[in-house]
C-alpha cells in the first residue's frame, strides 16, 4: 500500500511540473487553436536562459524567472507578428509546416551557438534542498518538487482568474470561438493572438526555469516534454485551463503508478491509452467546451 | 544502323554500370581521400555526435600537417606518403539522429559524394541500420565507438571495428567485481539489478550483464528497462529500493542520469555498489558536472582505456592539444579516444593501401598488426578476428574518486600503477553533501 501511495505522492508531484509545461500550450492551441510544435523549444529555452544567467551573473534561477518571462512574452509576439500571423489563414498544414521549421530552427540554433553538450545548474535555491524532504503519513514529498508544484499552481491560478475572470480573458475566448463575431463587437483579434503568443511562450519559459533546476540542459531537452503536454491539453479538454490542470495530475499519477508496478516501458502506453479510453466517452476531453 | 543503335546501347550501359560502381572515378593520381563522416550532430545523440566530429577533424588535422614529434600514425608529414601526399577529406553529415535518415545520407555519400571510406555512424542502432547497405555497395566502413557485439557478429565483410565491445568491456566488471574480494574487497555481494534504457545498446549491455550476472552466482533481484527520454524515474527508484540490490548495474544517458540521480537523492537510495557502462559514464560533460555535488563520486564502470594512465602519455598529451582547437577547450573524453585511435588506423590503412579502391583497402584492414606505442590509447594492438572486430582491444574499469576524475581499479597490474583506492560502499547522499560544503 506504501509503494502505491508513494507512487500517486510522487506522481502529483510530477504532474505540477507536467501542468506548468502544458499550460502555455492550453493558451496557444487549446484556447487559441493554433498548432505550436516549437512549444518545447521555447522551454529548452528557458532552461537555457536560466543556466546562462547563473553561471555568467550568478543569479537564481527563481530570480532570473521574472527577465526571462518578460523576454519570452516578447519573442512570443515577435513570433506570431512574423510568423503566425502569416500563416494562420492559411491550411491547418501551413501552421503544422511552420512550428516545425521553427523548432528546427531554435534547436539547431542553441546547438551551434552552445554545442549539444549536457549543462547543469549548479548551485540554486531548489538545487540545495534537493534532497529535502517533507514526510506526511510515511510518505516522502521533495521540498524542491513541492515548491516548483506550489508554483506551477501559483501560475494557474492566475491565468485562470485572468482567462475566466477579466473581460481581457473574455475577449480571448471569444476570439477564439468567433472571430469575425468577436471584430463586430471591437475585439481586434490580431492583437489576442499575439498575447496568446506571448502568454504561452512566457508560460513555458518558466517552467524551464524550475525545470532547469531538476534536470540536465541540452538542446533536445524540450522533446519528451511537449509529446506529454499536448496529450494533456487534449485529454485535459480545449479551452478547459483547470482541465490542463487536471490532466497534467493524472498524466503524472498514470506515470509513476504504472512505473511502480508493470515494467517501466509501459508507462507512457498507459498515458496515451487513458488519453483514447477518455477520448472514447468524452472527445472533448475531462473539461473540454468545445 | 543497327550496329551503330547497338554501340550506342553499349555506351549508355557502360557510363550507367560506371556510375552505379561507388568504386568508379576517374583515372590518376588521387589527390584527395574521400572519408564519409555520418554522424547524429542533431537530434537525441547530438552530445556524442558532437564529440566525434571533434575526434574526425583531430584527425584530419593530424594527416594534412606536419606534426615531426607525434608517434602517431602519419603524425610526421603532411597528408598520405602512400598516395603522394593526398590530403584527407572529411565529408560530414548530420542524420539527425534517426536511422532512416542515416540510411540515405549513407547511400548518398557513397554514390553521389563517392567517398572512399565511410566512418559512423556513432550509435550502434543507427549503424546496425545503414551496415547492410554499405556491406552492398562494398566499402569498407567503421564504427570505433559503437560497442554492440551484433555490429561484428552478423559477419559484415567490409564492417571494421577497432574498439573493445560491450562484452568485453561488461566482462571486465564482473571480472573486477569476481576478483575483487581477493584484493580486500567485500566478499558479500550477492545479488544485483539491472537498469537499462531501451535501445540496441542499452538492451545489449543488459543481456550480456543478466548472463554474467547469472554465471557470476548473482541473484537478479530487479530488472527494469525504461524509455529513453524519461521526465521522472521515482517510482522506479522505488522498485530497486525494495529490491535493494547490493549492485545496481546501470546503463542510461545523462539526461535520464541525471532524473535517475534527483530521485534517487529524494528517496535517499544509494546502493553498495554502482556499476555502469558507458552512457553518462563516458560524456565528459556529465563528468564535469559531477563536480559540483560529487554525485557520482565511488561509482564504477567500464572504460576501453586506463584514462589517468593514458593521459601521461607525451602523444595523448599532443593530440588532446589538437582536440582542443576543435572542442572549444574541453578535454577528450574516452569516446574521442577511441575514436580518434579509431581514425588514425583508418588512415594508416589508407597509407598503406596506396590506393583507395576498395579491394585494396579491405586487404590493408584486414591485415593490420598496429603495435601499442602507436597508440594514444592503452589497447594491446589492433589486429582483426575473422569478424573484423579488434581482438587486441581490451577493457578496464574505472572507478570515480572524490576529486572526481575516473581512476583505474581493474586490472590489478594498472591498478597498482595507477595507486588509487577503490571506494566501498558506493557513499550515501549525505556523506556527498557533506564532502562537497568543505
Amino acid at each position: 500500500m506504501t509503494l502505491f501511495l508513494q507512487a500517486v505522492a510522487d506522481g502529483l508531484q510530477m504532474g505540477l511540473l507536467y501542468a506548468l509545461v502544458a499550460v502555455g500550450l492550453a493558451i496557444i492551441w487549446g484556447l487559441m487553436e493554433m498548432i505550436n510544435f516549437a512549444h518545447g523549444e521555447f522551454m529548452m529555452l528557458g532552461m537555457f536562459g536560466a543556466w546562462g544567467l547563473s553561471v555568467w551573473l550568478g543569479w537564481d534561477p527563481l530570480v532570473s524567472m521574472v527577465p526571462i518571462a518578460i523576454l519570452m512574452y516578447l519573442l512570443g509576439v515577435l513570433v506570431y507578428r512574423l510568423l503566425m500571423q502569416r500563416v494562420q489563414r492559411g491550411e491547418i498544414f501551413t501552421q503544422i509546416f511552420a512550428t516545425v521549421g521553427l523548432f528546427f530552427f531554435i534547436q539547431n540554433g542553441v546547438v551551434a551557438l552552445f554545442t549539444s553538450d549536457y549543462r547543469f545548474i549548479e548551485r540554486s535555491l531548489l538545487t540545495g534542498l534537493s534532497g529535502a524532504n517533507l514526510t506526511i503519513g510515511g510518505l516522502r514529498i521533495g521540498i524542491p518538487l513541492l515548491v516548483g508544484g506550489l508554483i506551477a499552481l501559483a501560475l494557474f491560478l492566475l491565468l485562470y482568474l485572468l482567462i475566466d475572470r477579466t473581460d481581457f480573458g473574455l475577449a480571448m475566448q471569444a476570439t477564439a470561438e468567433d472571430r469575425d463575431a468577436a471584430m463586430l463587437v471591437g475585439i481586434r483579434p490580431q492583437r489576442m493572438y499575439a498575447v496568446a503568443w506571448g502568454l504561452g511562450t512566457a508560460l513555458v519559459a518558466v517552467a524551464g526555469v524550475i525545470l532547469a533546476n531538476f534536470f540536465s540542459v541540452y538542446p533536445q531537452a524540450g522533446l519528451s516534454f511537449t509529446v506529454m503536454a499536448y496529450a494533456i491539453v487534449a485529454l485535459g479538454g480545449f479551452g478547459s485551463i483547470l482541465g490542463t490542470l487536471m490532466a497534467a495530475l493524472v498524466v503524472g499519477v498514470v506515470q509513476s503508478v504504472t512505473a511502480a508496478y508493470l515494467p517501466p516501458a509501459f508507462k507512457d502506453a498507459f498515458v496515451f491509452g487513458s488519453y483514447i479510453l477518455i477520448g472514447l466517452f468524452r472527445p472533448q476531453g475531462l473539461f473540454g467546451r468545445f | 544502323m543497327r550496329i551503330l543503335r547497338l554501340v550506342i546501347a553499349i555506351a549508355v550501359l557502360s557510363f550507367v554500370a560506371v556510375q552505379l560502381n561507388p568504386g568508379a572515378r576517374a583515372a590518376g593520381p588521387v589527390t584527395e581521400v574521400l572519408i564519409g563522416e555520418l554522424l547524429p550532430l542533431t537530434g537525441n545523440f547530438a552530445s556524442l555526435g558532437q564529440q566525434y566530429l571533434w575526434a574526425g577533424q583531430t584527425v584530419e588535422d593530424i594527416v594534412n600537417n606536419d606534426y615531426p614529434d607525434l608517434q602517431v600514425p602519419l603524425g610526421p608529414g603532411k597528408g598520405f606518403s602512400g598516395l603522394g601526399g593526398a590530403k584527407m577529406t572529411l565529408v560530414v553529415r548530420d542524420d539527425q539522429s534517426r536511422g532512416e535518415q542515416a540510411r540515405t545520407l549513407a547511400e548518398q555519400l557513397i554514390t553521389v559524394n563517392k567517398v572512399h571510406w565511410l566512418n559512423g555512424e556513432g550509435t550502434s542502432g543507427n549503424t546496425s541500420i545503414i551496415q547492410p547497405l554499405v556491406d552492398s555497395y562494398g566499402i569498407p566502413m567503421s564504427c570505433h565507438a559503437c560497442a554492440s557485439p551484433t555490429l561484428t557478429d552478423k559477419g559484415f565483410k567490409w564492417f571494421f571495428r577497432t574498439g573493445p565491445n560491450d562484452r568485453t568491456m561488461v566482462a571486465s566488471v564482473f571480472q573486477f567485481l569476481k576478483e575483487w574480494p581477493s584484493k580486500g574487497g567485500p566478499g558479500d555481494l550477492k545479488t544485483i539489478a539491472l537498469f537499462t534504457c531501451d535501445n540496441l545498446f542499452c538492451q545489449d549491455n543488459r543481456k550480456i550483464a543478466a548472463d554474467l550476472a547469472e554465471k557470476g552466482g548473482y541473484k537478479i533481484v530487479a530488472d527494469l528497462t525504461t524509455k529513453t527520454g524519461a521526465t521522472t524515474l521515482a517510482s522506479e527508484v522505488q522498485r530497486l529500493q525494495s529490491a535493494n540490490p547490493d549492485v545496481l548495474f546501470f546503463v542510461q544517458y545523462p539526461a535520464e542520469t541525471t532524473v535517475f540521480q534527483a530521485d534517487a537523492r529524494r528517496a535517499g537510495y544509494m546502493p553498495k555498489v554502482v556499476a555502469t557502462s558507458n552512457g553518462a559514464y563516458s560524456d565528459q560533460t556529465w563528468l564535469t558536472a559531477q563536480k559540483a555535488n560529487n554525485g557520482a563520486v565511488g561509482w564504477l564502470g567500464r572504460d576501453p582505456t586506463a584514462i589517468d594512465l593514458a593521459s601521461k602519455k607525451p602523444s595523448w598529451k599532443k593530440v588532446n592539444e589538437i582536440y582542443k582547437k576543435y572542442s572549444r577547450g574541453q578535454d577528450m573524453g574516452e569516446l574521442a579516444m577511441r575514436e580518434i585511435t579509431g581514425m588514425l588506423w583508418m588512415a594508416d590503412t589508407i597509407n598503406r593501401a596506396k590506393s583507395v579502391e576498395p579491394a585494396a583497402l579491405a586487404k590493408a584492414a584486414n591485415e593490420t598488426n598496429m603495435k601499442p606505442d602507436q597508440m594514444i590509447i592503452d589497447y594491446k594492438g589492433i589486429k582483426f578476428d575473422a569478424n573484423r572486430q579488434n581482438e587486441l582491444a581490451t577493457g578496464v574499469v574505472t572507478q570515480i574518486g572524490w576529486d572526481d576524475e575516473k581512476h583505474t581499479i581493474w586490472p590489478w597490474d594498472l591498478a597498482t600503477q595507477a595507486g588509487f583506492k577503490t571506494i566501498f560502499p558506493s557513499p550515501s547522499w549525505q556523506e556527498r553533501e557533506s564532502k562537497t560544503k568543505k
